[in-house]
C-alpha cells in the first residue's frame, strides 16, 4: 500500500489473487539479444581481416619469416625490434615519414581553414566551388601521383617550364631530398586540403549564430570574431583532422611508391623519400624479409598510438587549463 | 474491453537507487477512463510503458484483465498507444500507417482497408489516407495517431501526453474529441498528463504520482474537495490552494495574530506531536469580513482575469513573526468590486470548507 | 466499433509544431552574420579552384598529344587530338578494360556488402541494448587507428593459402570492415531514428527483424546513400590491398596505372591517357553525385 492518505482507498486498490513475491528480473524486455545478429556480420569480417592479423603480425615480427617459407618461421624473440633500431634505413625512413608529414599537415589544414572561412561566406555559385575543392580527394593516389610526377619532371615537367619562364633555375625534384619531400607533400596537400576545409565549413556552420551576434555586439572585429569565436568553436573539429591527418601521413605509401615513375620500393636512388609504409613494402615485397617487415607495421601503429595519444592528452591538459 | 490491474509494481532504474515507480498499486475497471497525473519525474510515464511492455517490472506484476502479463511483450498485450510525438512512420502514408499493426497480424487486406476506412471517417482522416505524415499538420499527424490506435480495436489505450504538442487552442479542443471518442468506443483507456487540467476534465478517475509513489486516486472532484494529502492539495487547482502551518491555540491555528477557527477533534488530533497544525483552504473559500474579525493580510498583486479576480496577499506585516510557513495567501473575488494594492483585508474560510493536515505526516486529518 | 463522427478538429493548415519525422540535415538560413563575399573572397575561391580542376585538366592535355609535343616550349594547353591513339596504346601496355569491368565488380561488391553491415551494425549500437555493446563499439573506433599496414601480411598469406591471389574476392573481403560507416550509420540513427519509432513499431507487433527492414531501413536510406556514394569513391581509389592482392594480369583500375607509370622509360602521353581513361569514370559519377557528396561529408563531420 502506498498511498499517502490515511483514509482507506479500498475501491482503487487491486487486490490481486496472486500476490507476486519480490524478485529482481534482468531485463527481458529491453535488452535485445538481436543486437549480437546484427552486429555479428560486421564483428565476423572483422576478427577474419582485422583482428586476426593484426595478432598474426604480431606473430610474425618475433620470428624470422621469409615470404616464400612462412612454415619455416623462426623465433627470434624481439630481434626484429632490435634489428630495426639500429637500421639506418629505418631512422631515414622515420625522419622522411616526420618531414613529410609536417610538410603536408600543416599548410594543409591552414589552408582549409582559410577557404573554409572563404566558403562560409555567402556566396554566388556555392555548389561549384564546394564540388571543385573535393574533386582531388576523388582522385585516386595512383592517377594523382602520376599526374604530379608528370608536372614536377625535371626536364619536361610543367613546373620547372614555369619556374625557367620567370628565371629561376629547373629543379631536379625528384632527385633531391628536401624537394622531393616537397613534391609529395604538395600532392597530399591536393588531395586533401578540400576535404578538410569541407569539414570545417561543416563545423562553423554549425556555431550558433548568437554567438557572433553577442562578440559584435562586445565590439569584437571580424578578425576577432574569427580568433575568439570561430577558432574556439571549431576546436574538437581541428583536433580530429588533426589526428586523422597524422594517421595518414604515418602510413604514407602509395605517393613516394609512385612518384619517382619507376615502380621501385626504394623511395629514390638514395632513399631521399622512403617513408615507413615504403620502407615496409619493400622489407616484405622486395627483399622477401616477413618478420622484419611485420615489425616495422607495430613500429607504424606504436607511432600512430604515441601522437594521437599526444594530442589527445595536449588537447585535455588545454581543456583543463582553460576551465 | 477489460481492467487493468499494478499489483505492486516496481521499476527501478539501472544504476538508480531510488525506484521511478514504487510498489504502484492500482485497479482500473472495465471501460474506464484514468488519467496519470504529477510532476515530470513522478513516474507517471514509465508506470504506462511498463503497462505497454516498453519498461521492465523489477517486481510485482501488471495484470490486464486477468492475465498476467509482467513477462510478455507488447504485441502480445492486446493494447494500442498513442505517442507524444505521434511515432509516425514517416515513409508510409496514413493508410500504411493505421494498417501496418493489422497487416502485421495477419488480418486480410479487405479487412484492413475497411477497418482504417472506418478509423478514417471517425476522425474526418479520409481526405489523407495517402499523404505522408510530413504532408500533415500537427492536429491531423495527431488523429493518425488516434487512428493507428482504433484501427486495432484493443483491449486497453494507452495515451502519453499526446496532446502535449498541439498549441494551446487546439489541445483544447482535441481533448474534447479524444473524450466524446473515448466514451463512444467504451474501451479502457490510461491517460498520461503532466497538466492537472487535461486530468481532471478527462478522467474517470485521477491517479496522482509523486516521486513514483501514487498519492491518491479517486474522482477528480473528490481530488479537489478532499485531497489525501498536502501535495494533492497543492498539485490539484489553479490558482494552488492556500496551504500555511501555525502553532495551535484554543479553538483553532493562530495566523497573522488572529485565530483561523478549526474543529475540535481535527484540531486535537493534527497537533498531537508538534503543537502545530496545517491548514488549507482554496482561493474561492476565502470570506472578506469586517476589521476585527478575521485574518488581517495586505494585498500585494491584484490579478483581473475578467471572470475573477485573484488578490496576492501577505499576512499583515506586525504579525508575520508567528507564522512559519508561507505567509502569501491568495483570494478569489468579485473582479469589479476587487479591493487595490495596498488595502488591508480581514479574511476567514467558508464554513466547512477549511482542509486540515498533520504538520508531519502531511496527511488530511479528517 | 461502430461510432458516430465526433466534428473535425479545424486545424486545416500546416503548423510549426515538432514533426515525428527524422530530422533532415539542416539547410541554414543565415540572415545576420553572413557577410556578402566580396571581390577578393571570389579571386581567391577561383584561384583554388583552379588549382584543385588544373592537374586533371592537364591529364587530359598531356593525354592528347604526342610526346614531343608536351615537351615543346612553351607548353601546349590545349587538348589535342592523339587521345585516341594514346589510349590504344596504353590499353596495350595495361589490360585497362579489365581493370574497369574489375574495379566496377570490386567497387559494386564493396559498396552493398559495406552499406548492409554498417546499417546493420550501426543499428545495432544506436537503438539495441545488449551486454557489452559500449565495449564492441570502442572496439570499432579503436580500429580507426590502425594502420593498414599492420593486416597486409598475415592477409596476404591469408589469401594465398585460400588460394585468392589474383582473384577478385580477395580485394573484396577485406575492405568489408570499415569502422568509420559502422561510426558513421550509428551516429546517424542516434539521432534520426527516434526511440518513439521503435517502440510504436513493437506496439504494432513488429519483430526487430520487421522493425529493422520496415521501419529503420527507410529512416536510414539518406545515411545509406551517403556510405555508398563514399564508400564507392574509396574502393574505386583504393590501392595498398590490391596492390598486393592482384598482380598486372588481373588487376584494378589503380593497379593498373601503377603498372603504366612503372615502366623504366616512362612514355608520357600513354600514362597520361591511362590516367584520364582510370580516373573518368569516377568524374564523370562525382560531377553528377558530387553534390550529395559535398552535403554527406559535411554532414558526417558535424555528426562526427
Amino acid at each position: 500500500m502506498t498511498i499517502a492518505s490515511d483514509e482507506p482507498q479500498v475501491a482503487s486498490i487491486a487486490a490481486p489473487s496472486v500476490l507476486p513475491g519480490k524478485r529482481r528480473r534482468t531485463s527481458r524486455l529491453t535488452r535485445n539479444r538481436w543486437g549480437y545478429a546484427y552486429v555479428a556480420p560486421f564483428f565476423v569480417l572483422f576478427a577474419c581481416f582485422s583482428l586476426y592479423p593484426f595478432l598474426y603480425t604480431a606473430w610474425i615480427s618475433l620470428h624470422d619469416v621469409d615470404l616464400g617459407d612462412v612454415d619455416g618461421a623462426q623465433w627470434v624473440g624481439l630481434a626484429n625490434y632490435s634489428d630495426l633500431l639500429s637500421n639506418e634505413f629505418f631512422w631515414n625512413a622515420a625522419r622522411n615519414t616526420l618531414t613529410i608529414g609536417v610538410l603536408s599537415t600543416v599548410p594543409q589544414l591552414a589552408m582549409a581553414l582559410g577557404l573554409a572561412h572563404l566558403l562560409n561566406y555567402s556566396l554566388r555559385g556555392r555548389t561549384f566551388f564546394r564540388v571543385a575543392m573535393l574533386l582531388p580527394y576523388a582522385t585516386s593516389i595512383a592517377a594523382a601521383t602520376l599526374v604530379f610526377g608528370q608536372l614536377f619532371g625535371r626536364d619536361y615537367g610543367l613546373i620547372n617550364a614555369g619556374l625557367e619562364a620567370v628565371g629561376f633555375d629547373r629543379v631536379d625534384w625528384e632527385g633531391g631530398s628536401w624537394s622531393s619531400q616537397l613534391a609529395i607533400s604538395v600532392i597530399v596537400i591536393w588531395r586533401w586540403t578540400g576535404y578538410n576545409a569541407l569539414i570545417y565549413l561543416a563545423a562553423m556552420q554549425a556555431i550558433p549564430e548568437d554567438l557572433y551576434e553577442a562578440a559584435a555586439l562586445d565590439g569584437a572585429s571580424k578578425w576577432k570574431q574569427f580568433l575568439h569565436v570561430t577558432v574556439p568553436g571549431l576546436r574538437p573539429t581541428i583536433l580530429f583532422t588533426i589526428v586523422v591527418s597524422t594517421i595518414g601521413a604515418v602510413q604514407l605509401f602509395g605517393e613516394p611508391l609512385l612518384f619517382s615513375g619507376n615502380g621501385t620500393t626504394n623511395g629514390g636512388s638514395s632513399n631521399q623519400y622512403q617513408t615507413l609504409g615504403l620502407l615496409m613494402y619493400d622489407q616484405g615485397w622486395t627483399n622477401f624479409h616477413l618478420g622484419q617487415a611485420a615489425a616495422t607495421a607495430w613500429a607504424m601503429f606504436l607511432i600512430i598510438l604515441v601522437v594521437v595519444g599526444g594530442w589527445a592528452l595536449l588537447a585535455r591538459c588545454r581543456a583543463r587549463a582553460e576551465r | 474491453m477489460s481492467t487493468v490491474t499494478f499489483a505492486q509494481a516496481t521499476r527501478v532504474y539501472p544504476k538508480s537507487d531510488r525506484p521511478a515507480v514504487d510498489a504502484l498499486d492500482l485497479h482500473i475497471g472495465d471501460g474506464e477512463f484514468l488519467v496519470l497525473v504529477g510532476p515530470s519525474g513522478c513516474g507517471k510515464s514509465t508506470s504506462l510503458r511498463m503497462l505497454a511492455g516498453l519498461e521492465e517490472v523489477d517486481s510485482g506484476a501488471v495484470l490486464i484483465g486477468d492475465r498476467d502479463v509482467t513477462d510478455l511483450p507488447p504485441k502480445s498485450r492486446d493494447i494500442a498507444m498513442v505517442f507524444q510525438n505521434y511515432a509516425l512512420y514517416p515513409h508510409m502514408t496514413v493508410e500504411a500507417n493505421m494498417g501496418f499493426a493489422l497487416k502485421l497480424a495477419g488480418v486480410g487486406r479487405a479487412e484492413t482497408a475497411r477497418r482504417v476506412a472506418e478509423a478514417a471517417k471517425i476522425l474526418d482522416l479520409e481526405d489523407y489516407l495517402h499523404r505522408r505524415p510530413k504532408a500533415l499538420s500537427g492536429g491531423q499527424r495527431q488523429r493518425v495517431a488516434m487512428g493507428r490506435a482504433i484501427v486495432r480495436d484493443p483491449q486497453v489505450f494507452l495515451m502519453d501526453e499526446p496532446l502535449s504538442n498541439l498549441d494551446a487552442k487546439l489541445r483544447v479542443q482535441t481533448r474534447t474529441q479524444i473524450a466524446r471518442l473515448v466514451q463512444r468506443l467504451g474501451t479502457t483507456t490510461v491517460y498520461v498528463t503532466h497538466d492537472q487540467v487535461e486530468a481532471m476534465t478527462l478522467g474517470d478517475r485521477v491517479a496522482v504520482l509523486r516521486d513514483g509513489v501514487l498519492q491518491q486516486c479517486d474522482a477528480p472532484g473528490v481530488l479537489y474537495d478532499r485531497p489525501a494529502n498536502v501535495f494533492v492539495a497543492g498539485f490539484i487547482g489553479s490558482p494552488a490552494m492556500n496551504v500555511v502551518t501555525g502553532p495551535a491555540v484554543e479553538g483553532g491555528v493562530r495566523l497573522g495574530g488572529a485565530v483561523l477557527p478549526v474543529p475540535r477533534d481535527q484540531l486535537a488530533r493534527a497537533a498531537a506531536g508538534t503543537g502545530r497544525v496545517t491548514v488549507g483552504f482554496r482561493p474561492e473559500d476565502v470570506q472578506l469580513v469586517g476589521p476585527g474579525a478575521g485574518v488581517p493580510v495586505v494585498v500585494n498583486v491584484v490579478e483581473q482575469l475578467g471572470s475573477d479576480a485573484f488578490l496576492y496577499t501577505k499576512l499583515a506585516a506586525e504579525h508575520t513573526d508567528d507564522v512559519l510557513h508561507p505567509s502569501d495567501v491568495v483570494v478569489r473575488t468579485e473582479p469589479r468590486t476587487a479591493p487595490a494594492q495596498g488595502d488591508q483585508l480581514h479574511i476567514t474560510v467558508r464554513e466547512g470548507r477549511l482542509h486540515v493536515f498533520d504538520p508531519t505526516t502531511q496527511r488530511r486529518v479528517d | 466499433m461502430t461510432v458516430t463522427a465526433p466534428p473535425p478538429v479545424d486545424d486545416a493548415g500546416p503548423d510549426s509544431r515538432p514533426a515525428p519525422v527524422p530530422p533532415r540535415p539542416r539547410r541554414r538560413h543565415r540572415v545576420g552574420r553572413v557577410t556578402k563575399a566580396g571581390p577578393l573572397t571570389y579571386v581567391l575561391l577561383v584561384l583554388a579552384a583552379l588549382v584543385s580542376v588544373f592537374p586533371l585538366y592537364w591529364t587530359a592535355v598531356a593525354g592528347s598529344h604526342t610526346n614531343a609535343e608536351i615537351a615543346a616550349t612553351p607548353p601546349p594547353f590545349l587538348p589535342d587530338a592523339d587521345l585516341f591513339t594514346n589510349i590504344g596504346r596504353a590499353m596495350d601496355e595495361a589490360p585497362i578494360a579489365l581493370a574497369l569491368v574489375n574495379t566496377v565488380v570490386v567497387a559494386g561488391c564493396i559498396t552493398v556488402g559495406t552499406v548492409l553491415c554498417c546499417t546493420l551494425a550501426g543499428f545495432a549500437f544506436a537503438k539495441l541494448r545488449f551486454r557489452g555493446n559500449k565495449v564492441l563499439l570502442g572496439l570499432v573506433i579503436g580500429t580507426m587507428m590502425v594502420p593498414t599496414q599492420l593486416a597486409i601480411i598475415p592477409l596476404f598469406l591469408l589469401i594465398a593459402e585460400l588460394e585468392w591471389v589474383n582473384q577478385l574476392q580477395a580485394v573484396v573481403l577485406p575492405t568489408l570492415v570499415t569502422a568509420f560507416g559502422v561510426f558513421f550509420m550509428r551516429q546517424y540513427l542516434s539521432s534520426a531514428l527516434p526511440d518513439e519509432l521503435l517502440e510504436a513499431g513493437r506496439m504494432d507487433g513488429a519483430s526487430t527483424t520487421r522493425i529493422f527492414w520496415s521501419i529503420v531501413v527507410p529512416v536510414a536510406r539518406p545515411a545509406m546513400a551517403v556510405l555508398a556514394m563514399l564508400t564507392f569513391l574509396t574502393a574505386w581509389n583504393d590501392f595498398f590491398w590490391p596492390l598486393i592482392a592482384l598482380t598486372s594480369d588481373n588487376p584494378t583500375v589503380q593497379v593498373a596505372l601503377a603498372g603504366l607509370g612503372g615502366g623504366y622509360v616512362p612514355d608520357r602521353a600513354v600514362i597520361m591517357a591511362g590516367t584520364l581513361i582510370g580516373t573518368l569514370p569516377i568524374l564523370v559519377v562525382f560531377t553528377v553525385l558530387g553534390r550529395h557528396i559535398v552535403g554527406g561529408i559535411m554532414q558526417g563531420a558535424v555528426k562526427g
